[in-house]
């Protein structure tokens, strides 16, 4: 009997094997049969909540502590490892997913495109690299992982086919293949600095007994803060960011700023876990990157007059304070830096999830639209308390108190750090912001005083009442906004799950 | 005793909540509804208030262990009178808005706004967590904004949307400074609570690090005061709002900012704010110069009224300045003063914009004394008040202050002090002259036309209640000063070692 040289543990990996499956099912099934489309989607919806529910196992791990398989031989190195952050950020990752699925549900009255196996497959395998990359261990699986959850992304932008949907993706292939070149060359360095294939602080530490190896390991860090910059909008590698959201449809748009985010910062997090124990110099560029990030982002929303250029620049903005506390080194850091993430994902998602819906009811004009949303609260009241709960959220003022409790987490490290001219920095980018949501929320809460078309489009309205989103749309704002309002009540529900 | 003071908070935000969220109906019927409960709120919140300041429980339960912050809330003597104004005002505003329903938008919302401003500012002056304080401080801030951008002045869409951009994005730059400040605090004294940090006054702070501190947290707290040269959001927000909002953000919302002065910066950083004590005051100093002659200038009613409240709130800056008992005793009662005299201002004048329609000083009018006598004495009563006048609210503060910055505490520069409240002095001169010149415009005169009604109903009674305080604090000062007197020298006593 001899022992298996890896071992592997497959309800330990079940939050990453269950999309995977699922998208292997979903194919599997539309060669079997041709026509269904309600059927993928309830087989992608039951693989995620599975994996999500799978996720559960490693939040409640205590801190130091982790779930770990597919070890070498003797089980000290592992390749997965699953902590309460990898976890929490996994939780996400599914849940995210899952509601972008239940934004892109299949309206019955409309023709099939005849895509809907392959959009669901390609949401799926993205969702088990994003689940992937945040327990990946090894140079190998977080490479792969990561661009698992980027290349199919492109693919999903690109499908709808229209002028705007090719130039977005062909800005995002771009930029994920720059992105990829930079990580490779990244991991390239960090086997060279330490030689050893494994992202772990025990790898980074053998630098230490070299200290001429150490120069390559800061490069190595360097590149990977560059290509992750890329998958996560910051600046100065945020180009792409508002030509795929806004050429992409609705809900990809919302994926790419819920689940790739997610992706993208848990593979920076298990890079940056690894080198913390050296207390890293290369922090500072993350220093300057998160401010141009936050100022830049903020200032051009401010310009915006489309709602998903707007969030599309408001993500970059959002990225900067993701990255703001990772300027430090802390255990602390990662933590606020993850509960930052969960939070703008939660109201963006929120955020996207309301818009989806009044595409249904409003139509796509008025929809994508800033001046389009006067006369929201009137007309639409739920919808407009739940995304000016959202946008109230991402400004970080109560009864937004996630995103506020969020903000003071991001804080609290630069603080400690006393690295005042950031802190500064970012006090000035809340006030930016705010200007920012409240735009747009003030638009919610103006009363139409004079439509411009009042005349010619007298019997709009009332044939807009009788069109109603569709249920599945509904059900996605319903959720999004219950976990935003329960963890606006309680953010400590966000914060244990990362095992704060 | 503990469920007083969760009461106290949960009534005012449940009912605002339900309001917003429930009701958009804008018919007359839902109106008077939504009249009668806020109303009913904010007696019920106003019973458990007075009932918390009387029991003083205190509540200590942890609500965010990953961050250290702690639900938190007590009552103290520095506290007790503002928490009785901020009640009191709530039922005010409700009960005014009976004779003036709010236009522009539904009135359940409106309701809703007020009632989440008082539970914000009710919130800001329980809690003893200092990151808790910062999210009540937050919490204020879009009800405010909707009062103001929905319901405020319908004559100018624009100065609306400016007024209340203006109004947020100051606030709010105020308080994410004054957050830096408060985590620095925290982090560097290794405590959120304010009593802690209070009983520690600064003790293994070096003095660079209470100066880095204290800066950030007086920038932060100063725009909210408003301090000069950080006031300019205060006037257009002023002029704009309704007058319930006026009343609250002149009577409560400014009151904030120089409690957090008290709280945050004198108690737990006695020599960071003793460096920069001398430039806070003379900040202030020249708000009372500035708003005052501004006032003396001014043709709109309430932006005048707006500018007198940079001019007063310069007198408590002024005492908070000096470091000695005296100083922050009269700090305290100003606080306490001036929320009831503009509060009894902005209710009157927000009466006369209803009458005249606009609050230009330039248009002839039918003088108060004449056509109006009810009208005319609140006008005599706030007036006299704001210029300092001695039996009445105002004086005790001001006259205080003006004594604290003549004999500071010993770290002052005692001879910079002085020349501050010599220039004080010649302020409250600047204030008789416009105060009188107001008076003269619309009080005295025999002109008749055109006639307008008198107070009556909700509104003459709360005039004449508002009256009644500004005679009775004038008179008996000791109500406040007797309340304040044992923790203000439990803090000075710090101060002074």
């Amino acid at each position: 009997m001899s022992q298996a040289v890896v071992s592997v543990n497959a309800v330990v990996l079940l939050p990453v094997l269950a999309p995977a499956v699922g998208a292997a099912v979903v194919l599997v099934a539309d060669v079997a049969a041709q026509h269904l489309r309600r059927a993928h989607y309830v087989v992608a919806l039951v693989s995620l909540v599975v994996g999500a529910l799978a996720t559960f196992a490693g939040l409640g791990v205590a801190a130091g502590d982790a779930r770990q398989t597919l070890c070498l031989s003797g089980g000290v190195q592992c390749m997965y490892s699953a902590d309460a952050v990898a976890s929490a950020l996994q939780l996400a990752a599914l849940l995210a997913a899952a509601v972008t699925l239940l934004l892109s549900w299949p309206d019955d009255k409309k023709e099939s495109s005849g895509a809907t196996a392959v959009i669901v497959s390609l949401v799926l395998a993205a969702t088990a690299g994003a689940t992937a990359v945040a327990g990946a261990r090894d140079l190998g699986s977080w490479l792969v992982a990561l661009e698992l959850a980027t290349l199919p992304t492109v693919a999903l932008v690109a499908l709808r086919g229209a002028r705007s949907a090719i130039s977005g993706a062909v800005a995002l292939l771009t930029t994920a293949l720059v992105s990829f070149g930079l990580l490779a060359l990244a991991a390239a360095l960090w086997f060279t600095a330490t030689t050893s294939g494994f992202l772990t602080p025990a790898a980074a530490l053998t630098v230490v007994a070299d200290p001429s190896r150490r120069p390559i390991l800061v490069l190595a860090v360097v590149l990977v803060v560059a290509g992750i910059g890329f998958k996560l909008s910051l600046v100065p590698f945020h180009a792409w960011t508002p030509e795929a959201y806004d050429g992409a449809p609705l809900p990809i748009a919302a994926f790419l700023a819920g689940v790739s985010k997610i992706a993208a910062l848990a593979a920076l997090l298990v890079v940056i876990r690894a080198v913390a124990p050296l207390g890293a110099p290369v922090l500072t560029s993350v220093a300057l990157v998160a401010a141009a990030s936050m100022t830049l982002g903020n200032v051009m929303a401010l310009r915006q007059d489309g709602v998903v250029r707007l969030l599309a620049w408001s993500t970059v903005a959002q990225a900067g304070w993701v990255v703001l506390p990772l300027a430090t080194v802390s255990a602390a850091a990662v933590n606020a830096s993850s509960a930052y993430l969960l939070a703008y994902v939660l109201a963006t998602l929120l955020a996207f999830a309301v818009v989806a819906a009044l595409v249904q009811t409003r139509g796509t004009a008025r929809a994508r639209e800033l001046a389009g949303y006067s006369g929201l609260f009137r007309d639409h009241p739920v919808l407009a308390a739940a995304l000016g709960l959202a946008l109230l959220s991402l400004a970080g003022l109560p009864p937004g108190v996630l995103g506020l409790v969020a903000k003071v987490a991001a804080l609290r490290p630069v603080v400690a750090s006393e690295l005042w001219l950031l802190a500064v920095v970012a006090a000035v980018n809340a006030v930016l912001g705010v200007a920012v949501y409240l735009r747009w929320l003030r638009a919610v809460l103006a009363s139409p005083d004079a439509p411009p078309d009042a005349a010619p489009d007298g019997a709009a309205p009332v044939a807009a009442r009788a069109v109603r989103a569709h249920p599945a749309t509904l059900v996605a704002v319903g959720f999004a906004a219950v976990a935003l309002v329960l963890t606006s009540l309680s953010p400590q529900l966000v914060l244990g799950l990362l095992g704060f | 005793m503990v469920i007083l003071l969760i009461a106290a908070l949960a009534v005012p935000a449940l009912t605002g909540t339900a309001l917003i969220v429930g009701g958009r109906d804008s018919s007359t019927s839902s109106e008077g509804n939504a009249n009668l409960v806020a109303l009913a709120a904010s007696i019920a919140t106003a019973a458990l208030v007075v009932a918390t300041v009387i029991a003083r429980p205190v509540m200590d339960r942890p609500w965010l262990p990953a961050l250290g912050v702690k639900w938190q809330f007590s009552v103290d003597g520095i506290s007790a009178p503002l928490l009785l104004l901020t009640a009191a005002l709530g039922i005010a505003v409700v009960v005014h808005a009976r004779s003036y329903p709010p236009h522009g938008g539904s009135s359940t919302t409106f309701y809703g706004c007020l009632q989440l401003v008082e539970f914000g500012a009710l919130a800001t002056f329980l809690s003893r967590d200092a990151v808790v304080f910062f999210l009540s401080f937050e919490v204020v801030l879009i009800p405010m904004w909707m009062l103001i951008s929905r319901y405020g002045d319908s004559h100018d869409l624009a100065a609306r949307s400016d007024a209340s951009g203006r109004f947020v994005l100051y606030t709010v730059l105020g308080s994410t400074l004054m957050l830096v400040g408060i985590l620095t605090l925290v982090q560097a004294s290794g405590t959120a609570n304010l009593d802690d940090l209070a009983k520690a006054h600064g003790a293994g702070l070096e003095r660079p690090t209470q100066i880095i501190i204290a800066a950030l947290l007086l920038v932060g707290l100063g725009i909210k005061i408003p301090l000069w040269p950080l006031h300019t959001w205060l006037p257009p927000a002023h002029t704009i709002a309704p007058t319930a909002g006026s009343v609250l953000l002149a009577a409560v919302l400014l009151k904030m900012g120089t409690y957090g002065v008290v709280r945050l910066v004198i108690a737990p950083l006695p020599i960071g704010f003793g460096a920069l004590a001398p430039v806070f005051g003379a900040l202030g100093v020249v708000g009372i110069l500035w708003g005052g002659l501004a006032c003396l200038v001014e043709n709109d009613l309430k932006r005048l009224i707006a500018y007198s409240s940079v001019a007063h709130m310069g007198f408590v800056v002024l005492g908070l300045s000096s470091g000695t008992t005296v100083g922050l005793q009269a700090a305290l009662f100003a606080n306490v003063a001036h929320g009831v005299v503009s509060a009894l201002l902005f209710f009157l004048v927000g009466g006369l914009k209803e009458r005249w329609g606009s609050a230009d000083l330039a248009t002839a009018r039918a003088a108060l004394r004449e056509v109006s006598p009810r009208l005319g004495l609140a006008a005599v009563v706030g007036f006299a008040a704001s210029l300092g006048l001695p039996g009445l609210v105002g004086f005790w503060g001001e006259f205080l202050a003006m004594y604290a910055a003549w004999s500071p505490a010993p770290d002052r520069p005692q001879g910079l002090m002085r020349v501050l409240a010599v220039v004080a002095v010649t302020g409250t001169a600047v204030a008789a002259g416009y105060s009188l010149r107001v008076l003269r415009l619309i009080w005295s005169g025999d002109r008749t036309s055109p006639a307008h009604a008198d107070a009556h109903g909700g509104e003459w009674s709360v005039l004449a209640v508002l009256v009644a305080a500004v005679l009775v604090l004038g008179v008996a000062p000791g109500l406040v000063l007797n309340t304040t007197i044992k923790d203000v020298a439990s803090i000075t006593a710090e101060v002074s070692r």
